[in-house]
């Protein structure tokens, strides 16, 4: 591997990316739309009292986190659905793959930038994050796990984007099924997880002993979040084979291989035959 | 340097390509004819390793295109008939990410740039961002991309295309010049003059079959036992044209008023039949003569009778 700044197409991604309005644009709604949130919920909740209390701020920060989840699952896809099928909309695909740059060096450094440019604008929010600080209320450990679930959030949809945009031929398409399948990862598999839980109860099987349940609640992004924060939204009486955030990790990491792996080997023109 | 044997082509139950056989020395420059759809530009991208031939073989420079896309690439410099630039970037930093594509040193990159765009004339245009450049320059800057890890096969599809008159010569001028550095070029194109001066063989693709192969020189309708016939009258121009397109020898009649140009594909004895028919018939005849033929001729006369 070539290193980080001499590497073709991170550079030109870079010079792309910062040169147009768009990333400034994009970086700018997200910080309004997290403040705007913020101050909001704190002004509602301190209009009728005389001071701001601790507990409240860990509320917040609950608040906070969980927009952040969910402002990931909006950018990853808007950032990285285009990466490879705009280059193939551009007509400019082709004569990439003619030089020495490998469908894997493409679809990595793509990846790479992509993965960038969402920390960049989740780090940018850090800020907002300072004063809630101060009144306490999570452990560092907790929040290294927090800045680590983030990290492997932001990876899986970043790959799933990048996925769609060499799998599709069209940006409009890969956009629509990136934000589709992040929907189901986010929301989805909660809803079936809750679902199969109520068909549990009124079959009247002993939904806590099953393994099903601990890997279903292990696999949704909010469920894990919660788990990490120690809000109990899970029954107490179900018990993990593996702590939540651990196998969220090895799912979801082992999945972004893949599908990375799948994008570079649906890049190469001279795969042996078409998967899918 | 570049060689095909038994190359074929499906899309579906399509036969894009069947059974190419193509054989191009190196240091010359080929020629690829045909009407839309008959297969260069799949053959092209065959040799530039983007497409996998359904049968057959490929080489450049002795390589495998499928075994060895790697070598291949070095050696290769391929335009396609459409692309794309980047927004947001000026010319020297186009020419910059290609020249890391291929890991050029750096130290290396700011002559090799300047040199390239002075070889397509874009000097001028070093600092414009490259989605503000006409047509023409874009293509001649794809050109220069093309040039940029020195390759000793370029692969053209179509360069000229979409260039108006002035353009196109001066695109015609790059590409002698590059024939000078001794580089083996194949070339597509749907204008012939062009080629005629630039190649030293010609190959006729149609539907996806070769259907003449040689040198320039060896290119006459002759080859299909047709020749070409000019045809001056004085007057009666209308009847003259009936009595031409009457006549089962006589084909693509051109009447550019009183003046035409014709096929011809019967013996002399039918030639001297159908001159003594117009003169029976009172059409006053100036000249009655066999023309030069131009490759426009060549290529009509060629692809005859195949459709689309
Ligand atoms: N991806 C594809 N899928 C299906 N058919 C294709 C595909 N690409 C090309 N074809 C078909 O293959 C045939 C040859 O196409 P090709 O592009 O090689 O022609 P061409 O000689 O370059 O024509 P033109 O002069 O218009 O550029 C055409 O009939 C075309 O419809
Ligand atoms: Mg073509």
């Amino acid at each position: 591997m070539r290193g980080f700044l001499t590497n073709p197409v991170i550079i030109k991604e870079l010079r792309e990316r910062f040169r147009t309005g768009k990333t400034a644009w994009i970086l700018g709604s997200y910080l309004f739309v997290m403040g705007a949130i913020l101050f909001g919920v704190i002004y509602v909740e301190t209009a009728n009292k005389v001071y701001f209390r601790p507990g409240e701020s860990r509320e917040i920060f609950i608040l906070l986190t969980v927009i952040q989840l969910g402002m990931i699952g909006f950018i990853a896809p808007a950032l990285t659905a285009g990466t490879i099928s705009g280059e193939r909309e551009r007509q400019t695909l082709n004569v990439l793959l003619t030089t020495h740059l490998t469908p894997f060096s493409i679809v990595s450094s793509k990846m790479l930038t992509s993965l960038l440019f969402i920390s960049l604008v989740v780090l940018s929010s850090l800020p907002l994050y300072s004063f809630v600080f101060l009144y306490g209320g999570i452990s560092p450990v907790q929040l290294i796990k927090i800045f680590w679930f983030f990290s492997v959030n932001i990876i899986f949809f970043g790959s799933l984007g990048v996925f769609c945009s060499a799998r599709f031929r069209r940006t409009g398409v890969s956009t629509i099924i990136s934000y589709g399948l992040t929907f189901l990862v986010g929301v989805g598999t909660a809803l079936i997880t809750f679902f199969l839980w109520q068909f549990f109860e009124m079959m009247e099987w002993k939904a806590v002993d099953s393994d099903l349940f601990p890997f279903l609640f292990s696999i949704n992004p909010g469920f894990v979040l919660a788990e990490i924060i120690g809000e109990k939204v899970v029954p107490p009486s179900l018990t993990y084979f593996m702590e939540p955030w651990i196998l969220f990790s090895i799912l979801y990491l082992g999945l972004s291989v893949f599908l990375l792996g799948w994008a570079t080997r649906v890049l190469n023109p001279l795969r042996k035959k078409r998967l899918g | 340097m570049i060689e095909t044997q038994g190359l074929t082509k499906r899309y579906g139950k399509l036969e894009a390509l069947k059974d190419l056989n193509l054989k191009i020395e190196q240091g010359k420059v080929f020629g690829f004819i045909g009407p839309n759809g008959a297969g260069k530009s799949t053959t092209m991208m065959i040799l530039s390793t983007l497409l996998r031939p359904s049968s057959g073989k490929a080489y450049v420079g002795g390589f495998d295109v499928e075994k060895n896309p790697r070598e291949v690439r070095q050696l290769i410099g391929y335009m396609p008939d459409f692309f794309g630039v980047y927004d947001n970037l000026k010319a020297i930093e186009y020419l910059d990410f290609y020249c890391g594509a291929y890991q050029i040193p750096e130290r290396k990159r700011t002559a090799l740039i300047a040199d390239l765009l002075e070889l397509v004339n874009l000097s001028g245009k070093a600092d414009s961002y490259v989605d503000s450049l006409s047509r023409g320059m874009k293509q001649r800057l794809g050109l220069a991309r093309c040039l940029v890890h020195d390759p000793k096969v370029l692969i053209l599809d179509e360069p000229a295309s979409g260039l108006d008159p002035r353009a196109r010569i001066e695109m015609r001028e790059i590409l002698k010049e590059l024939r000078a550095m001794g580089k083996t070029i194949i070339i597509s194109s749907h204008i012939l003059p062009e080629l005629a001066e630039l190649c030293n063989d010609i190959g006729v693709i149609e539907k996806g079959k070769l259907i003449a192969y040689g040198s320039v020189g060896d290119m006459t309708v002759g080859v299909k036992g047709i020749s070409i016939m000019q045809l001056k009258v004085l007057d009666q121009a209308e009847a003259a044209e009936k009595i031409l397109t009457d006549s089962p020898f006589v084909k693509r009649v051109d009447n550019k008023n009183r003046y035409f140009r014709f096929q011809f594909t019967g013996s002399d004895v039918d030639k001297a039949a159908l001159l003594a028919n117009l003169l029976s018939q009172g059409i006053p005849v100036v000249s009655f003569s066999e023309a030069k033929e131009n490759l426009e001729d060549v290529f009509l006369a060629i692809t005859e009778g195949v459709g689309s």
